[in-house]
């Protein structure tokens, strides 16, 4: 068959006709800021790869955690107050080893089966067995066959020890549908694989779709016991956005109604400039320093442990490098809790204290590894920072960049574990434990911040975890704290600030900083 | 040779291909000094969670052994369970190859479309100011970086104009699933929303990557008008006063055209590793971002997964390219 050239070139000619046609249609774009009026869309830089609440436990899953189910528990608000959600009430021994929990009974699954005692217990079962995501917090005080309901309302835990904390760290523990979870067990896997890619809650908001590539959807579940506002949102949406320009963009667009409050200060700068966004503030609970590598000459000498802590220049980082962003915080401890000595100062930039104490240390020096979080400018620029100050006081340094997948790596074992990595430590249960217990804690060697071996802290540390008395516990953390910074075991540096953008017409966000504002169930649209 | 000589030769050579393939990016992948196990159990887990892990996934196995387990498994066509989707790999790959699939598509075609219309109109009016400014033009698009030039097209569509989606492959959810692909499932499902919606997003990241693999194409086919236009055949046609456009059309173009399908392989490669950023910047839920997101966590088996896929993708992309030019040009395959 003969074509002429002619068809050819109308051929090309009508092919780029409806390729303009399309890129020049007025609906096209202007689409998805209107559609999604009904949905609320979050956008994270994260993938939902899994929906079981028993084996995911960060900050992004969060969305998943608190919107599709429940604990006994609940931390709300800045400052966050623990207040009851599944229980009533509590009880304990006087020995403080057995609680006991008092369940609302009207309580329905998104199947509507009542949520029972018995789903309690299979869900503390099931989460120790499988001894992922949260567990680490439980499997000292939890043995297995050790909870058991009383009656259908009433569930009891039998710890292996007091633990002070283990109210604090309940609403970790999400309550599954028992019957429906075991009847997707295959080969004795608790429903594990059933459970990454549906859902068994009874929380505020019930699974619509999950596409592990894009995230999920949900619609509210109106049969909720704690009940809705007049205007709830009847539809989420959280969405895999990797690249954080797209996020932003979206933002400013309107394509999405909220975002991850930890974007680059410069990135908040820009949504705070644009009419469709509203960028909500919280001083929050997440702490920024760098972890000292306690172990290994010459950084166990606490007199080279000071003079780094000397040299670092705290205000210009956090007023020249960070905008004036985020709060000084000079102890381990979040400023906003309890646990840190009144008056606590830390340390201050002075170069002269620096060689001071430089001066004292015994053994040879070295050259240090520093290594910073490649991605994450904060990070990055405290480690060079951090290295110029060094060179001034004679100390080399190597600032390594690497992925937190490598860095993870190297920071869990002491032989491998960098000389200075600057880095972050988040809430997940509010009490100074979470802070200056595990990081400084001998017991808690895998998730340490320093390596930090001392045994006079460990003493007093494990009184802490056992003592009923606020009080008592109060001067224990304070001193656990005044340890830590007399001798110099990390470098504290700020508490992060939250900036959280959400679409300007959105209201009635409660933001905490266990659940990082993605708790939707108080949000709803302004009319 | 013959086709199916050649077919033969190259089919022979496709597994011990993919096995160096594999077997680099396993050694690759494997020296990195990345526990795989202590990211997945997380930030608040102890050792023992994290031992526990590697014991289920076999990463406490020696290096070989986990090797030779990998290529046994991957014979019998599993290709394991990923760390964080904890689903089977094939399941994830099957998930994703759709969208990459039709965003690799439709960057071809209109790189084609394009780069052999600009390289015909430039190696025709060589040396003339039209030839000089797609020259720069394609030189331009060779040298910009496609994440920029996404945030570009970004900005100035979608922001600016706001003539076009930011991101994503449809609006909202896709329409049910029946093939993945979703023009065609629009078109089943009779959705005509979900297809303009659909024809809307893939526009922005098909530019994005077809520019760059046009400009190539197009400075390969000049180059292949202007070699057909000083070649001998030429000037015999024209000393037999055969007029410009039939010898242009007929004799020219032929020729040319060889150049344009040796490069097609290549671009392909290209548009390939093109995606990877692509997908990425427009929220394309393709084996690009899979690839990224796998990387990044050490995800080992959904990244050696990633590569068998892409791998098997481009031999295969490549011994068609042999088999056309085996048809355009049968002295080729002589």
């Amino acid at each position: 068959m003969r074509i002429s050239r002619r068809a050819v070139f109308r051929t090309v000619v009508c092919s780029a006709a409806l390729l303009g046609a399309v890129a020049l249609s007025l609906p096209g774009g202007q689409a998805e800021a209107a559609e999604s009026g009904t949905t609320f869309v979050f956008a994270d830089n994260s993938y939902y790869n899994s929906l079981d609440p028993h084996t995911v436990f960060d900050v992004p899953s969060a969305a998943m955690r608190f919107n599709l189910y429940d604990g006994l528990y609940r931390w709300v608000d800045n400052p966050p107050r623990l207040i009851p959600w599944l229980a009533e009430s509590d009880s304990v021994s006087a020995d403080g080893t057995v609680y006991t929990f008092t369940l609302r009974r009207d309580v329905k699954f998104h199947d509507g089966t009542p949520l029972t005692a018995a789903d309690v217990v299979y869900s503390v079962e099931r989460l120790i067995a499988l001894r992922k995501g949260p567990a680490g917090n439980f499997l000292d005080v939890i043995k297995p066959g050790k909870t058991r309901a009383a009656d259908p309302s009433t569930v009891v835990f039998e710890l292996a020890g007091p633990s002070a904390i283990f109210l604090k760290t309940l609403p970790d523990i999400l309550i599954v549908n028992s019957a429906l979870v075991r009847a997707n067990e295959k080969d004795g896997d608790w429903g594990e694989a059933w459970l990454a890619r549906n859902e068994a809650g009874s929380g505020s908001y019930r699974l619509r779709r999950h596409d592990p590539v894009r995230g999920f959807t949900a619609t509210r579940f109106a049969d909720h016991f704690a009940g809705w506002s007049d205007r709830p949102i009847d539809e989420l949406e959280f969405r895999t956005v990797l690249d954080t320009n797209t996020r932003v963009l979206g933002m400013m667009r309107g394509d999405f109604q909220g975002t991850d409050g930890y974007l680059p200060y410069e990135q908040i700068l820009r949504l705070r400039r644009s009419p469709n966004v509203t960028v909500l503030e919280q001083e929050t609970m997440r702490i920024f320093g760098l972890a000292l590598n306690n172990s290994r000459p010459p950084m166990n000498d606490v007199h080279f442990r000071r003079a780094l802590a000397y040299a670092f220049d705290y205000d210009g980082f956090i007023k020249n490098v960070l905008k004036g962003s985020v709060s000084r915080n000079p102890g381990p401890n979040p400023n906003t809790i309890w646990g840190t000595p009144a008056g606590l100062k830390g340390y201050s930039y002075d170069l002269a204290k620096a060689r001071d104490e430089l001066a004292q240390v015994q053994g040879p020096l070295r050259p240090l590894t520093i290594m910073a979080l490649a991605g994450l400018s904060d990070s990055e620029q405290a480690a060079i920072l951090f290295q110029n100050s060094l060179r001034q006081i004679g100390i080399e340094a190597t600032v390594e960049m690497a992925p937190w997948t490598v860095a993870a790596s190297r920071m869990a074992q002491a032989e491998t574990r960098p000389d200075v990595v600057p880095i972050w430590k988040s809430t997940f249960y509010v009490d100074p434990n979470n802070w200056v217990g595990e990081m400084f804690g001998g017991r808690y060697v895998a998730r340490t911040f320093s390596f930090y071996n001392n045994p006079a802290f460990d003493r007093l540390l494990d009184r802490a975890l056992v003592s009923d008395s606020q009080d008592e516990r109060q001067a224990l953390y304070e001193d656990m704290t005044r340890m830590v910074s007399d001798d110099a075991a990390g470098i504290f540096i700020y508490n992060t600030r939250w900036y959280g953008p959400y679409s300007s017409r959105v209201e009635g966000i409660r933001f905490s900083p266990v659940s990082h504002g993605l708790d939707l169930r108080w949000a709803s649209f302004k009319r | 040779m013959s086709w199916l000589a050649l077919v033969a030769n190259r089919l022979f050579w496709f597994v011990p291909t993919l096995l160096g393939l594999l077997t680099i990016v396993f050694i690759l992948s494997r020296v990195v000094p990345v526990d795989p196990a202590v990211l997945m159990a997380g930030e608040n887990a102890s050792a023992e969670q994290a031992q526990r892990i590697r014991e289920q996934f076999g990463l406490d196995q020696p290096l070989i052994a986990q090797f030779v387990d990998y290529l046994h498994d991957t014979i019998r066509g599993d290709l394991g369970r990923s760390l964080y989707t904890q689903q089977p790999i094939l399941t994830d790959l099957a998930a994703r190859l759709p969208a990459t699939l039709e965003l690799a598509f439709a960057a071809s075609l209109v790189a084609l479309l394009i780069g052999v219309t600009l390289g015909i109109l430039a190696g025709l009016h060589r040396d003339t100011l039209l030839d000089h400014v797609l020259g720069i033009a394609t030189i331009s698009c060779m040298a910009v970086a496609p994440f920029w030039m996404a945030m570009e097209f970004q900005s100035l569509f979608s922001m600016d104009l706001g003539w076009l989606p930011l991101s994503g492959r449809v609006q909202g959810f896709p329409p049910a699933q029946v093939t993945g692909f979703i023009f065609l499932d629009a078109l089943i499902t009779a959705d005509a929303g979900a297809l303009w919606s659909a024809l809307q997003h893939i526009l922005l990241p098909t530019l994005t990557l077809a520019l760059p693999a046009a400009a190539t194409m197009a400075r390969f086919t000049r180059n292949g008008v202007i070699a057909a236009m000083s070649s001998p055949s030429v000037d015999y046609q024209m000393a037999m006063g055969l007029p410009r456009r039939v010898i242009i059309w007929k004799y020219v173009l032929r020729m040319a055209i060889m150049a344009t399908v040796t490069q097609f392989g290549l671009t392909f490669a290209i548009l390939l590793t093109g995606v990877v950023v692509v997908e990425t910047i427009f929220d394309w839920p393709g084996l690009g971002s899979y690839a990224i997101n796998s990387i990044l966590q050490s995800d080992y088996n959904a990244v050696m997964g990633f590569t068998l896929c892409t791998g098997v993708m481009l031999i295969t992309v490549n011994l068609l390219v042999d088999i056309l030019q085996a048809a355009i040009d049968p002295r080729g395959s002589a």
